[in-house]
């Protein structure tokens, strides 16, 4: 909303600087968002002056020496000048040493070429009145000498562009602003004097206006119009125009202008219908008929619903309520009678009408926030006087008025201490009442309570509808005591037993796991693709996770997994030449399950090929169980042992992933799911990405995550010596090791029974080729037997190797490779 | 014999010196010292001594078995000392830089977040999460902004389609609308919901508006609120908090201002603009950085407290604009842009 100083005055003397008025402003909390200087600056020591003499400077061509009489601001003065348009006679701006032009261009008393000057004679430009300009500033109807020049140039005005929030519409208005700072700077607030105030001339003239009938009173609860015959339309008086100018409208015509002055003072919308153009000399205030059309002033012809509201005459709309007129039936140039609307409109039609059709006006903003019913009629009535000085003409009949029958009365009660002890310090009770009043929040009733000063009985008006709790006083109060005088105080803060979110604590475990582990943070969009859905996780997914308004295209689903984000980082460095291979996200997925959605706390990374980077070393590359140690650490962070979960290789129904390179754990039925491994090979590389991609994802839904790990128990180990044995047995390619070294581990169980422990089973190498037979290879495990007691002997361990070389070759399709 | 074990140790002197190898040193050692060696050879001739002789000719036998074995251990250290030397291999250059990547760097908005989650640990604020996906209810309704509401339109939202089905986001009435959360006050009502007051949690967390995207506008973004509920909190305890917040995050010279505002779910509401011209790249005096206010009495009706018994605060900031004020970044779109250059200049 963009308020003119000049404009507010008219209704409260301001005397403070622009900068106290945007403080004051600021505090009252009419955020100041830009501050728009018109006209002349303040200019001090610059003053009427003629001249009297002019005398071609004795060692400058292009220059003059001027005697210029300033009258009674200093008698006659040497001025050397360099201007020519001026002649002996012309009265000029002169600056005086002291004066400070636009520019912070600071005038002394000085000599040019040898010849003293006391200041300098201005154009308008120095004077920062004008842009541009040639030569002096010649003044026109010979202003009294000596006169400070601001009495004679147009009067600068400075505009405040506010950001006013949806809860105080009466502040849509230059009264509104006016009784804020009024109130902020203890100055009385000057209402417009009104003259017509509602007295009617003559008789009804059904000619010009026969009927108003509001058929949707919930939408429309007060309709007036008022009938004025005989104006004349013209351009509107210069001040109007100026006015208007200001604060950024363009001036239409005497009688648009007037509409939207009020408008601007008051924050009540107008609208005014050419009578003759009205079909029946009717006004129907209804609502719209489906696909009903209407043109609107911009030209756009509007398809209405049911659902809006129009002014309509006997044959069709010529209004949509409150937002905008039709193209035909407004004042033109020749346009002698009027009617004139003042209306309310249900806050919510507007707002619902003006979406839907994306449509917005002054007015419409204006409806929307909610406009004082009760204030209704005096800008009806104010309107009127100022069509009738600028426009002419005369008010005919009575006006008519539908509705505005429900009374405003509203009232508060409220303690001194109760907002003393909303605030947490004292503000006294005397200046309590005056920054209530101040902003004509009366005081009905005054009354002693047991506890700490008043109780106030607040007359609340009308234009206040936010007002409605005690609460609501506290920040009137506040606001005009100065929220900038807030006392310091420490932090109140009594002990409470908690701890962070289970998946604030698992988040933070894995972020430190993983960029302990070198790998870089990232943070991605959580809005992808259809396309990159569809293609790295399901058809399905992308149907489920889509929103129904995406703003842009490439972000209208939800993201079930985090590498998408990533592979487009990877992209990004690569794109770039940086050098690029560890990066990770931790954050939310979206997992889509038989049709319904959840929201998972997940966390993936990516290890990329360090692509065209030279090293003068060489490390061993990444790898599929460099991807497994991760994953298993991030899972074992969300308190999953993923040893203890079945471990899948990948197959053709994972997408994004590399078949033969990759494995899956978990299910979204249980709870959490993990994939790790090599990404798949074609569809990095159809992304752009260079190079083989290694990855990790781990998701589990957030109520999985308790917070509280089990307690560990300490187990006895041994100090005697442990006893040795290597088996290798030659299996099927096809066979997992962790197949054959459960099985291995029970054999031996078996085989020992109670005399000694199995103390660990693990595969230490893997062979295929040459010695083997085709489809096989060998696994060889190392078990490592340990009594609690005593040193096993060689014999008893033998022993027990015996019983499972023999139960393998009973129970088992392996052979011991010897 | 003098002569002969003279001879000995003389030989022994010259072979033992010219050893390289553990197995040679074996050999050696087994030809003078072992059982069968030149040494043994010699001592087994003491028989032949006579008898006035022997004391010093034991004597002179000790002396040659003492030097042998001085020798002998000599020679096995000079081994040993080169086998330890074999194992290295040539000395490094310790300026070469490590082929290794690292160290790994924690995002910008993850030190912001932890560092305020830290500060308001230390004054009993423990970190609240909740989801993204939201519904009406808990991102509109129960903080006091109706459908109709025009502060709705000021934080124009992303929905799903009503067919979408989120298993583990629960729905107050059965047909509100899944949105994502425009803000994170939806965790306040979570939470007052879920306990009982008093309560003191900072939620953390993404936030969605249906925005452009520019320089300093991101349809997907981060927030950061408190909310204190308590019997008595009153507007000064605010100030005091965002005073303690924003003096430990940026130093005792930052100033914060209220100005009055308005949000549907407090009342009063402030903005809260920082004075912080010791920062780099700061060059207004005062800087929006959030907004705060004394939860609204509905807001606490609506989840069951006593607005006649339990008052609050909250406070509310994005966390782009904070790491963008405290680092003296330009543009919010390097956050989620991952440029490599960026993220490890926080490591």
């Amino acid at each position: 909303m963009k308020i003119s100083l000049n404009w507010i005055k008219d209704y409260v003397a301001l005397e403070a600087s622009v900068e106290e008025l945007s403080r004051a402003l600021t505090l009252l909390g009419l955020e100041v968002e830009q501050i728009i200087r018109t006209g002349a600056p303040q200019l001090d020591q610059v003053f009427v002056g003629e001249v009297l003499v002019r005398d071609k400077h004795p060692n400058a061509d292009k220059l003059s020496v001027c005697q210029v009489d300033l009258g009674s601001a200093g008698g006659v003065k040497t001025i050397v000048c360099g201007a020519q348009n001026y002649t002996v006679g012309d009265r000029v701006p002169v600056a005086l040493a002291g004066a400070v032009l636009p520019g912070n261009f600071v005038i002394k008393q000085s000599k040019i070429r040898g010849q003293l000057s006391d200041g300098m004679m201005c154009s308008a430009k120095e004077l920062g009145v004008a842009e541009d300009a040639d030569g002096l500033l010649i003044l026109a109807g010979r202003p009294a000498l000596g006169t400070p020049i601001n009495a004679v140039l147009p009067a600068g005005d400075v505009v405040f562009d506010l950001e006013i929030t949806p809860n105080r519409p009466d502040c849509q208005s230059h009264l509104g602003i006016a009784r804020e700072l009024a109130a902020w700077f203890k100055l009385p607030l000057i209402y417009p004097q009104e003259k017509f105030r509602g007295k009617v001339e003559g008789e009804l003239h059904p000619e010009l206006l026969r009927n108003v009938s509001v058929l949707s009173p919930e939408d429309c609860p007060l309709y007036t119009a008022h009938v004025i015959k005989g104006i004349k339309i013209g351009p509107s008086p210069a001040w109007l125009r100026e006015r208007l100018t200001a604060v950024g409208l363009r001036p239409i015509n005497n009688v648009v202008d007037v509409g939207n002055y009020v408008m601007l003072e008051t924050g009540q919308p107008l609208h005014a219908f050419d009578a003759r153009k009205l079909a029946g000399h009717q006004i129907v205030v209804r609502r719209a008929a489906d696909g009903e059309k209407i043109t609107t002033l911009d030209g756009k012809e509007r398809t209405l619903s049911s659902r809006m509201l129009v002014i309509a005459d006997a044959a069709q709309p010529v209004v949509i309520a409150g937002i905008m007129g039709g193209e035909n039936s407004g004042v033109s140039a020749d346009t002698t009678d009027l009617v004139l609307e003042c209306a309310i409109f249900r806050r919510q039609t507007v707002r619902w009408t003006s979406k839907h059709l994306g449509l917005t006006s002054d007015s419409s903003y204006r409806y929307e926030r909610g406009v004082d019913p009760h204030s209704a009629l005096e800008a009806a009535y104010r309107a009127v006087d100022l069509i009738l000085e600028t426009a002419g003409g005369q008010v005919v009949g009575p006006a008519f008025q539908v509705g505005g029958d429900v009374p405003w009365k509203r009232e508060i009660v409220v303690t001194h201490g109760y907002i003393c002890d909303k605030l947490g310090f004292e503000i006294p009770a005397a200046e309590m009442r005056t920054a209530l009043e101040s902003l004509e929040l009366t005081i009905s009733r005054e009354e002693p309570t047991d506890a700490r000063g008043p109780a106030w009985t607040v007359t609340i008006p009308s234009w206040r509808d936010d007002l409605d709790r005690p609460i609501d006083l506290v920040e009137e109060v506040l606001r005009l005591y100065g929220t900038d005088k807030i006392p310091a105080a420490v932090v109140n803060s009594p002990g409470l037993i908690g701890d962070d979110d289970p998946v604030v604590l698992f988040n933070r475990r894995v972020t430190d796991y993983l960029v302990g582990h070198d790998f870089h943070e990232c943070v991605s969009y959580t809005l992808r693709s259809s396309k990159e859905i569809s293609t790295w996780v399901s058809q399905t997914a992308a149907v489920e996770l889509a929103l129904a308004n995406p703003f842009v295209d490439d972000q209208s689903h939800l993201r079930p997994t985090i590498i998408m984000g990533l592979l487009e980082s990877l992209k990004l460095n690569q794109s770039r030449g940086v050098p690029v291979t560890q990066l990770c996200e931790v954050g939310r997925v979206f997992i889509e399950r038989n049709g319904q959605n959840y929201e998972c706390a997940a966390a993936g990374f990516v290890i990329a090929e360090p692509v065209g980077e030279r090293s003068w070393l060489k490390r061993t590359p990444a790898d599929f169980y460099a991807t497994k140690k991760h994953v298993v650490a991030i899972a074992a962070g969300a308190g999953i042992d993923l040893a203890r979960a079945p471990l899948v290789p990948v197959t053709g129904s994972f997408y994004g992933w590399q078949e033969g390179h990759s494995a899956a754990s978990g299910e979204m039925a249980h709870g959490w799911t993990a994939r790790f491994g090599l990404l798949n090979l074609a569809m990095v590389r159809a992304l752009g990405v260079e190079g083989k991609v290694f990855a990790g994802v781990f998701a589990i839904l957030p109520e999985k995550l308790t917070g509280e790990g089990t307690r560990r128990r300490y187990a006895d180990f041994s100090l005697m010596p442990a006893a040795l044995r290597d088996f290798a047995l030659v299996v099927d390619l096809a066979v997992q090791s962790d197949e054959v070294r459960k099985t291995l581990a029970k054999i031996a169980r078996a085989a020992i029974g109670n005399a000694f422990a199995l103390e660990h089973v693990e595969v230490f190498d893997v062979y295929q080729g040459q010695g083997l037979p085709e489809g096989k290879k060998s696994l060889a495990f190392s078990l490592v037997f340990r009594s609690a007691e005593r040193t096993l002997t060689d014999d008893e361990v033998n022993a027990v190797g015996q019983k499972i070389q023999d139960e393998i070759a009973k129970s088992t399709p392996w052979q011991i490779r010897k | 014999m003098q002569a002969t074990l003279t001879a000995l140790v003389a030989k022994a002197q010259s072979d033992l010196a010219a050893l390289k190898a553990r197995p040679e040193f074996e050999a050696a050692k087994a030809r003078l010292v072992g059982p069968n060696g030149e040494l043994t050879a010699l001592m087994k001739q003491m028989g032949a001594v006579p008898k006035d002789q022997r004391p010093a000719m034991g004597k002179l036998i000790n002396e040659t078995k003492t030097a042998l074995q001085a020798l002998l251990d000599a020679a096995l250290g000079t081994i040993e000392a080169a086998e330890l030397q074999a194992q290295l291999g040539p000395a490094v250059d310790p300026t070469l830089p490590s082929p290794d990547a690292g160290p790994g760097s924690y995002h910008p908005l993850t030190l912001v977040r932890e560092e305020m989650c830290r500060i308001l640990r230390k004054v009993g604020f423990t970190v609240a999460d909740g989801p993204e996906v939201e519904t009406e209810y808990y991102c509109f309704d129960a903080l006091n902004t109706p459908a109709d509401h025009p502060a709705r339109d000021t934080q124009d939202s992303f929905f799903f389609p009503p067919t979408a089905r989120f298993g583990n986001v629960s729905k107050h009435t059965p047909d509100e609308k899944y949105l994502l959360r425009t803000h994170t006050s939806s965790v306040q009502i979570r939470t007052m919901l879920k306990g009982a007051p008093p309560i003191r949690i900072v939620s953390p967390g993404r936030t969605y508006r249906r925005d452009t995207s520019d320089a300093t506008h991101s349809a997907n973004f981060h927030q950061l609120e408190c909310l204190y509920v308590d019997k008595n909190v009153t507007v000064r305890d605010l100030k005091a908090l965002l005073d303690y917040i924003f003096g430990s995050l940026l130093g005792k010279a930052t100033k914060t201002r209220f100005r009055p505002h308005y949000f549907s779910y407090t009342e009063p509401s402030f903005e809260v603009d920082l004075s912080a011209l010791h920062l780099p790249k700061v060059k207004k005096e005062w800087i929006e950085i959030g907004g705060c206010g004394m939860v609204d009495p509905s807001v606490f009706a609506g989840v069951g407290y006593d607005p006649e018994v339990w008052s609050g605060y909250a406070f509310g900031m994005g966390l782009e604009r904070l790491a963008m004020l405290l680092y003296g970044i330009d543009d919010i779109r390097y956050f989620y842009q991952n440029d490599l250059r960026f993220l490890k200049q926080f490591a």
